[in-house]
């Protein structure tokens, strides 16, 4: 069995060295009655042993650059190395956040001229870095669409409207912010229920969160529609640009009708997901809105860049200082790299790669929408029920084939659902090997369905016991 | 440039399998109006010329450049070369939350790890897998603590909290209907016991404790939770964890809930982040914390693995019901953390920690005794001091900057009342030699 690193402790090993103690020093002692009494509990372990720990765990561990990882909603491509390069360097790594304007006009440079890009792709007026995640984004933006009634005297407006296939973060923000949340059904054809809108749009409605294309990967024909809908009410329009990634200059949210948004960097600008984050989470919005974006802001005044930390009309502070910094500067240069006729390369090889994806799986699983898609799509395993395999079992049989399982149960309205997103960076090869590999499970479920129920065989662990992990949590060593 | 991999000829075979002639025609849903054209002109960069431009705008930088004496919540500390080995790791670097726990078992273990080392250091039972920063810590936490106790809807905030943090935690709270009180400091930089004592009620859900505070300072927290428990609400305090490895666990002083910015313990500066919130609490309150958690398990054979756990409390099972709607978290820096801290261990830790506070105290003792610079009676404190000066900063500041050297912050920018203060951050990366020139500056004023 894997040890833990408590497991691996030796008595009185260490790694650490620290700086020559100097006489002088030694004369300064901290008073003892604020001292901590109990013991330190850390293993004690040498340098190598510790660097063949993060090498074994590393080895138990998949990226996107050792496997296939169709994760639906996330967005999982390509990490360029010149990223982490550019993150590195010394002028960056090592500016303080707090450190005098003049001293640090490279970073505010990036600050400035990166909002300014992401207006330009997103159709927007103005924004803000300071936003550590999508999620965070979104609680952003809800302030400001609070702040922006509040300004008009419209106080009463307090649900916001949310699909019922829409990320759990909307729902959960809302409710942050102080708002009720109104499910707002999908219909038969993937996109937002009209007649369901217009019934719950009224003067109470601060606003709609919404992602398009959407979690099923559909582009809402209606859009246009549902703008209208939503401003007839007084209500503002949010877009959760989780799904940004197929439409990169094809076509922006700001024409679409959407008043504030936000755009997950680690999705479609390619930072690395790092294991759960960091990650990082602009927010862009309209004119009418820019003067409640969060502090601090960077504005350029004569050639020469300042930072504005603090502004009346603001939501004030989100961020301990600036945000992800070293998130948003890799972004700026994927963005530099790309231009805009890059990106648009972006959207049409992420969009193809889905469509021949979902054509060739005609035949594996149910496709519940069988219009064109935009970046991902569903698929529903629901055929195999009478075997009983369930899409879980087919998500972990995937893992012995070495390819990461695709995102399920996820959107909750589809059965058996399985939301898969190979993105642009991806090869045809890739793409046809993992048809392959499904129809041999698909083979498998046919011929010994036990053998996918009790999927995987290959990794270093079997199927792993949640219930267990819930009912009696061990959450330390 | 682009990292697009299918090229013509891919594309072509691709195009034949759907029928159609052009990739436009996925994008017929997308109403002709929204529909923008081509941009006709290349205007990406190649990877030379992008690592040009980078260079140029790091080389704008000049702070790099300066002997580095600020503080207020960002520190530069010795990073170890591991950490960088571990978190370039294509792994770990490319992989994202560990949905499926059976090919994320390193980073599972990780995690739980992490866990582990958080829970030795505050000496409270359980510890998630990050949030995003210090300040978001604190508007968490104080959420959490409301939601442990319902039925009450006030928090106390130290007034020595640092100033963006208070800010942060006033916007996790202003739609909730809570009040918000703010606990005023003495003369000494301590917090005002009789103050606190009369704030306190029978609606008063949790007390936040900066630890050391914004100017520095240790207080005695064990008094101020006891009177807190007293009236039944919870104490919080915002640690600097590095603070851990020498004076009193948030355990031991008596805290409920500890949250923290983890940046001193292997993040670089990188001018505000990626940094690394911090939650851990006693067991009763697991269920309301905040955020991923791991926990340990075993797969059909019995072998020991570790899943992602205690879901129900999150935004993807819970929606509009979850704790919080935080989804991605600060992982990697996280595992820069845990990387350290092993590097470290214990006996390391406490002597980092120690000589911080003694190199701190070093130029403390030089500089009060220069003329014209005035100690403002702020005391015990760790790594990070205030000195008023008998001068405009702006001059202050100025000669220090000729000399190669940042010299610290101005306090008044967020105390107005401590204007010509400076507050000073010392750590393990500043020798002697350096410190005794910072004093030979200081007497040139």
């Amino acid at each position: 069995m894997t040890k833990t690193i408590y497991e691996k402790s030796q008595k009185g090993q260490h790694a650490y060295s620290l700086p020559k103690e100097e006489k002088v020093f030694q004369a300064y002692q901290p008073d003892p009655t604020l001292l901590r009494r109990a013991p330190l509990n850390l293993p004690g372990v040498s340098e190598l042993d510790l660097t063949r720990h993060f090498s074994e765990m590393a080895s138990r561990t998949w990226g996107i650059d050792t496997h296939f990882y169709p994760l639906g909603s996330c967005t999982m491509k390509f990490n360029p190395r010149v990223n982490e390069w550019a993150a590195a360097l010394p002028g960056f790594r090592r500016s303080h956040p707090l450190a005098p304007d003049e001293a640090v006009q490279g970073n505010l440079q990036v600050i400035f001229e990166f909002v300014q890009f992401l207006c330009e792709v997103s159709g927007m007026d103005g924004g803000t870095l300071v936003s550590n995640a999508g999620a965070q984004g979104e609680f952003i933006g809800l302030q400001m669409i609070r702040a922006y009634h509040a300004k008009r005297n419209d106080g009463e407006r307090t649900k916001v409207l949310v699909p019922d296939d829409a990320h759990g973060t909307n729902p959960a923000t809302a409710r942050m912010a102080g708002y009720e949340t109104v499910s707002i059904p999908t219909n038969k054809d993937g996109d937002l229920d009209l007649t369901a809108l217009r019934g719950a749009c009224n003067a109470k409605t601060a606003a709609l969160m919404l992602t398009n294309p959407n979690t099923l990967g559909l582009f809402s024909a209606q859009i246009l529609e549902i703008a209208k809908i939503v401003h007839a009410s007084g209500g503002l329009l949010y877009y959760d640009g989780a799904n940004l990634n197929p439409i990169l200059n094809i076509a922006r949210p700001g024409e679409m009708g959407f008043d504030v948004m936000h755009i997950n960097l680690h999705k479609t600008f390619s930072t690395p997901h790092g294991g759960g984050g960091p990650g990082a989470g602009p927010v862009l919005c309209k004119a009418k809105l820019q003067e409640f974006l969060p502090v601090p802001r960077v504005v350029k005044e004569k050639q020469r860049y300042r930072v504005l930390w603090e502004d009346s009309a603001s939501i004030g502070h989100m961020a301990s200082f600036h945000g992800n910094f070293a998130i948003y500067l890799r972004a700026y240069l994927y963005a530099k790299l790309h231009g805009h006729a890059g990106l648009r390369r972006i959207a049409e090889g992420a969009v193809l790669n889905a469509n021949y994806l979902k054509k060739r799986m005609e035949g594996i699983f149910t496709i519940p929408y069988p219009q064109a898609c935009m970046h991902e799509f569903v698929v529903q395993a629901d055929r195999y029920l009478s075997q009983g395999v369930r899409a879980l079992d087919i998500a972990k049989r995937l893992l012995d084939y070495g390819v990461h399982a695709p995102t399920i149960y996820f959107p909750l309205i589809i059965k058996e659902g399985m939301l898969i997103e190979p993105t642009e960076s991806e090869s045809k090869a890739t793409l046809d090997r993992f048809i392959e590999i499904l129809h041999a499970i698909v083979n498998e479920i046919e011929t010994d369905p036990e053998l996918v129920k009790s999927a995987p065989h290959s990794l270093p662990v079997r199927r792993l016991d949640e219930t267990r992990a819930a009912k009696k949590p061990i959450l330390k060593i | 440039m682009d990292f697009v991999a299918n090229k013509e000829a891919q594309i072509k075979e691709m195009l034949a399998v759907l029928g159609i002639s052009s990739v436009e025609a996925l994008f017929e849903a997308i109403p002709p109006t929204l529909r923008k054209s081509a941009p006709q002109q290349e205007d990406g960069l190649s990877e030379w010329e992008g690592m040009q431009l980078m260079e140029a705008l790091a080389a704008k930088n000049t702070f790099s450049s300066f002997e580095n004496y600020l503080g207020a919540g960002a520190y530069e500390h010795h990073i170890p070369a591991l950490v960088g080995a571990v978190t370039s790791r294509s792994e770990f670097l490319t992989t994202y939350t560990p949905y499926q726990a059976e090919s994320s078992q390193g980073l599972l273990q990780l995690i739980f790890e992490f866990q582990s080392v958080l829970t030795s250091l505050t000496g409270l039972d359980v510890a998630n897998a990050s949030l995003y920063d210090g300040a978001s810590a604190c508007g968490e936490a104080v959420s959490m603590a409301l939601r442990c106790q319902p039925e009450r809807n006030k928090v106390l905030l130290a007034a020595s909290l640092h100033p963006y943090y208070t800010a942060v935690t006033k916007n996790y709270l202003k739609h909730l209907a809570i009040e918000v009180e703010i606990l005023p400091f003495t003369p000494d930089g301590q917090l005002d016991l009789p103050h606190l004592k009369a704030a306190l009620d029978e609606n008063t859900a949790a007390v936040l404790i900066p630890y050391p505070n914004f100017f520095g300072g240790i207080e005695d927290l064990k008094e101020i939770f006891a009177q807190a428990h007293a009236k039944g609400a919870l104490g919080i305090v915002c640690a600097n964890p590095l603070l851990y490895g020498l004076y009193a666990s948030a355990a031991e002083i008596g805290a409920d809930i500890a949250v923290g910015e983890g940046q001193p313990l292997g993040l670089p500066l990188q001018f505000g982040g990626p940094y690394l919130g911090t939650i851990a609490c006693r067991q009763e309150f697991v269920r309301q914390m905040p955020g991923r958690i791991v926990g340990e398990t075993v797969d059909v054979e019995g072998k020991r693995g570790f899943v992602l756990t205690l879901q129900a409390r999150e935004q993807h099972i819970r929606r509009e019901k979850a704790t919080s709607n935080i989804c991605t978290n600060q992982a990697l820096a996280a595992l820069a953390s845990l990387s350290t801290l092993l590097w470290y261990g214990p006996e390391g830790l406490r002597k980092l920690a120690l000589t911080n506070y003694q190199r701190a105290h070093y130029l403390y003792e030089q500089l009060r005794h220069v003329p014209g610079i005035q100690s403002i009676g702020f005391a015990p404190f760790f790594n990070e001091f205030a000195l008023r000066f008998d001068r405009p900063l702006k001059q202050v500041q100025e000669t220090f900057r000729k000399q190669g050297i940042e010299p610290g912050i101005d306090l008044g920018r967020f105390y107005p009342e401590f204007n010509n203060c400076l507050l000073i951050a010392v750590t393990e990366t500043k020798s002697k030699a350096q410190l005794d020139r910072y004093v030979e500056v200081s007497r040139t004023l």
